[in-house]
C-alpha cells in the first residue's frame, strides 16, 4: 500500500446469499489521503455494495478492503472512530428537531458539553440554519434534510467521509452549495470524501478522480480531465456512456 | 455508558413531543384500569343494591309456601315480587317475564305442595310404629321451578340458585320437623305443641385464607381488578416499542445507528430503558389511581401491602419482560403493520390464557394448563400473592423467576435474530 493511500480495496468481490450473480467483482481500488473521488455508475452498477463494504455494513465474498491500514474485517472499530457516514436515505428522526438530531449523533461520536453545542451551532450556521433547527425534521423542506443528513456524517470531523447519492433530490443551489462545503471541508481539514453519484456533471467539477463501474466492476478510473480527453469525449456523461452504454437500468 | 445516556436522552425527547404516544403509554391506561374497575364493582354493587330481580310465584297457601315468602322477604340481596298464582298462571309467562329482563330468578311453589310434603311426612312417621310397614320411596315429590335468565354470568345465576336452592332446603327441615312434631304427638294421643327454635342449628364463619393471618385482606374488585389491567396495560407498551424499533431499522437510521462506534445494541439498551422507565412509571400511575383517586368515587382504597422489596422487585420483573417481548417483536417483523397485529393479538391470548379476563380457577382443566405458560399470569399470580393473599417475597419469588427467564429467553432469541437478519446481507 502507498504511504498516502487512504482507501485500498484488493480484488474485492461480494455475491448476496440467493443471487447468482456478483454485485462485486474483482474490484481493486485505491483511494488516496486527501482527496475527492467519485463512483459513479449506472443503478446496479455495485456502487451502494462497495459503499456499504468500506463502511463496515456488509462482509466482502472474498478480497480485503482496508481504510486508514485499518482491516474491515478485523478492525471496524477502528474504522467506525474515524470515517463520517452519509447513508443515501434520510437518516435523522423526523419528529426531533434538525438540532437534537445532531446532539444526538454528536454524542453518539464522543462530543459532549461546550464542544457539542458549539460545533452543532457552528455546522447548522454554515449550512444556512440560523432560524429553523429547532424545528421537526419533517417539517422541512427535501433540501434541509439533506443538508442536515449529511451534518450529521460531518460533525465530528472524520478524517474520511463517505457519502451515498447525498445529492439526491435536491435544486441545482443546494447541491452547489453542498459541495462547495465538502471542497471546503476537504481544503480545510484535508479530509478525503468518497462518494457515489449519479450526477456526472457535478463528479466533473468536484472531484480529484473518479471510476465508473457498471456490473460489480470498475471499467475506468483516472481524473475527469484526464479521461475526458483519453476517450476523446465532449464531456464525463458522454465518457460514462461510451463505457456502460445506454440500454435503461432496473 | 455514554452512548446509552445519548439514546435515553434522544428516546426521551422523541416520546415527549409524540403526543399520541403519550396518549397511547400514559392515559390509555389509567382509563383502561378506571373504566375496567369501575364496570366490575358498579356491576355488583348495583345488584346488591338495588336488589336481584326475583319471582316467587307461590301457588301453595300451606306454610312451606308461606315460610318460604316469609324468609325471602327478609333476604336484602332479594327484590322480591311475590305472586299467587293470579298474575303468572304458567311457566310460559314467567319465561317470557325473564326472557324481557324482568327478573333474573324465579322460583315456582307448586299447589299443594304443604300438603304432599304432610302426606309424606306423615307417612314416614307411621312407618316409625308400624313394625311391618316399611317406606322406601315417598309417594309423591314436591316439585320446585327455578327457572333463570339465560344471559346473566353463569356463575352468578349458579351461585344465586344455589343460595336459594340451600334456604329452600332449611325452610323445608323446619316445615318437615314441624309437621312430623305434630304427627307424633296425634299418634301420642298428646295435646303438646313441638316449639322449634328459631336460631339456625349451624352458623357459619366465613373468613379468607391468607399467609398473613395477622392482617385482614378484603378481596373487592379495586384489589382484584387494578393488578390485573395494570399488568394488561404494561404489555401494550409493545406495540409502540416493537414500531420504533422497526421504523428505525427500515429507514436510512439503521446504517447510521451501525457505523457510529460502539455496538448497535448498546442503542438499542438505551430506546429499551426508556420503555422500561416508562412502563414502571405506568404501574405507579395505576396504583395511585387505586389508592387515591378510586376512593374518591366510593370504591375501595388499593391495599397494595406492605412488602415493599417483593412489590418492586415484580414490578421491574414484569416491566423488564413486557420491554424485551416488544424488542422480540420488533426484531421478528418487518414492518410495523405486521407487528402491531401480530403483537396485539398475542397479548390479547396471552392476557386471556393469564387470567385477566376470566379467572384462571374458573377455566377448563386443560385451559389451566395451557394458562401457566403466560407471563401475564406469572405477574397476576405474584400480585394476587402481595395484593390479597398477604404474600411476601418467599411467596412471590418462583413467578420473579419466571419472568426473569421469559426477559433472557426473549433478550437471547432476539440477538440470535438480529444476527441472522444481518447474516443474510
Amino acid at each position: 500500500m502507498k504511504e498516502n493511500s487512504c482507501i485500498r480495496v484488493s480484488n474485492l468481490s461480494k455475491k448476496y446469499s440467493g443471487s447468482d450473480s456478483f454485485a462485486l467483482k474483482d474490484v481493486t481500488l485505491e483511494i488516496f489521503n486527501g482527496e475527492i473521488f467519485g463512483l459513479l455508475g449506472p443503478n446496479g452498477a455495485g456502487k451502494t455494495t462497495f459503499f456499504s463494504i468500506v463502511c463496515g455494513l456488509l462482509n466482502a465474498t472474498s478480497g480485503n478492503a482496508q481504510i486508514a491500514g485499518y482491516s474491515t474485517d478485523k478492525d471496524i472499530e477502528s474504522i467506525k472512530k474515524i470515517i463520517g457516514v452519509v447513508p443515501q436515505d434520510i437518516a435523522l428522526y423526523p419528529t426531533l428537531s434538525g438540532r437534537d438530531n445532531l446532539m444526538f449523533i454528536g454524542r453518539m461520536y464522543g462530543l459532549k458539553g461546550k464542544v457539542l453545542k458549539e460545533r452543532v451551532q457552528e455546522c447548522l450556521s454554515k449550512f444556512g440554519f440560523d432560524k429553523n433547527s429547532n424545528e421537526q425534521v419533517k417539517k422541512y423542506s427535501g433540501g434541509m434534510k439533506r443538508r442536515i443528513n449529511l451534518i450529521g456524517g460531518i460533525l465530528h470531523e472524520p478524517e474520511i467521509l463517505l457519502l451515498d447519492e447525498p445529492t439526491v433530490g435536491m435544486d441545482v443551489q443546494t447541491r452547489t452549495s453542498m459541495m462547495e462545503h465538502l471542497k471546503e471541508l476537504n481544503k480545510e481539514k484535508k479530509m478525503t470524501i468518497l462518494y457515489t453519484s449519479h450526477y456526472l456533471e457535478q463528479a466533473e467539477l468536484f472531484c480529484d478522480r473518479v471510476a465508473i463501474m457498471d456490473q460489480g466492476q470498475i471499467l475506468c478510473l483516472g481524473s475527469p480531465v484526464d479521461l475526458i480527453k483519453k476517450e476523446n469525449g465532449k464531456d464525463l456523461e458522454d465518457v460514462f456512456l461510451k463505457f456502460t452504454g445506454r440500454k435503461i437500468r432496473d | 455508558m455514554r452512548r446509552l445516556i445519548a439514546t435515553f436522552i434522544k428516546e426521551f425527547k422523541i416520546l415527549i413531543v409524540d403526543k399520541t404516544g403519550i396518549t397511547i403509554l400514559f392515559v390509555m391506561p389509567v382509563m383502561l384500569v378506571f373504566i375496567m374497575t369501575l364496570i366490575q364493582f358498579e356491576a355488583y354493587k348495583s345488584l346488591t343494591q338495588s336488589g336481584i330481580p326475583v319471582l316467587l310465584v307461590n301457588n301453595d297457601n300451606g306454610s312451606l309456601g308461606l315460610s318460604l315468602e316469609k324468609g325471602f322477604k327478609k333476604f336484602s340481596i332479594c327484590k322480591l315480587t311475590v305472586d299467587h298464582g293470579e298474575k303468572y298462571k304458567n311457566s310460559e309467562d314467567i319465561k317470557k317475564r325473564i326472557v324481557d329482563g324482568e327478573f333474573i330468578v324465579a322460583l315456582v311453589i307448586p299447589k299443594g305442595a304443604t300438603n304432599v310434603l304432610r302426606d309424606n311426612v306423615g307417612e314416614m312417621t307411621n312407618s316409625f310404629f308400624d313394625k311391618e310397614k316399611t317406606t322406601k320411596q315417598i309417594a309423591t315429590q314436591v316439585k320446585i321451578e327455578v327457572i333463570v335468565d339465560p344471559t346473566a354470568s353463569k356463575s352468578f345465576v349458579m351461585a344465586i340458585s344455589s343460595g336459594l336452592k340451600e334456604f329452600i332446603a332449611s325452610v323445608k327441615t323446619k316445615v318437615l320437623f314441624q309437621i312430623m312434631g305434630e304427627k307424633i304427638a296425634q299418634l301420642l294421643d298428646s295435646d303438646t305443641k313441638a316449639v322449634l327454635p328459631e336460631q339456625d342449628f349451624f352458623v357459619y364463619d366465613e373468613s379468607y385464607a391468607v399467609r398473613n393471618s395477622g392482617k385482614t385482606y378484603e378481596p373487592n374488585a379495586v384489589q382484584h381488578n387494578i393488578p390485573a389491567w395494570a399488568i394488561f396495560s404494561i404489555f401494550f407498551i409493545v406495540l409502540p416499542l416493537a414500531g420504533s424499533i422497526i421504523n428505525e431499522r427500515s429507514e436510512g437510521l439503521f446504517i447510521r445507528m451501525r457505523t457510529f462506534p460502539g455496538n448497535y445494541l448498546s442503542i438499542l439498551s438505551g430506546k429499551l430503558f426508556v420503555y422500561f422507565f416508562v412502563a414502571i412509571i405506568q404501574f405507579v400511575m395505576i396504583m395511585l389511581l387505586g389508592k387515591f383517586v378510586m376512593p374518591m368515587l366510593g370504591l375501595p382504597v388499593l391495599d397494595i401491602g406492605t412488602h415493599w422489596f417483593a412489590l418492586t422487585t415484580l414490578t421491574i420483573m414484569l416491566s423488564l419482560a413486557a420491554v424485551s417481548y416488544g424488542l422480540l417483536i420488533g426484531t421478528l417483523f418487518s414492518t410495523p403493520q405486521q407487528s402491531a397485529v401480530f403483537g396485539g393479538i398475542s397479548i390479547l391470548i396471552l392476557s386471556a390464557l393469564g387470567g385477566i379476563w376470566v379467572p384462571v380457577n374458573l377455566m377448563p382443566p386443560i385451559m389451566q394448563t395451557i394458562s401457566s405458560v403466560s407471563p401475564l399470569n406469572w405477574a397476576l399470580v405474584g400480585y394476587y400473592e402481595l395484593f390479597i393473599k398477604g404474600g411476601d417475597w418467599q411467596a412471590i419469588q418462583f413467578q420473579v423467576l419466571k419472568l426473569a427467564l421469559f426477559f433472557i429467553f426473549s433478550i437471547t432469541v432476539s440477538y440470535q435474530l438480529y444476527k441472522s437478519k444481518l447474516r443474510k446481507y
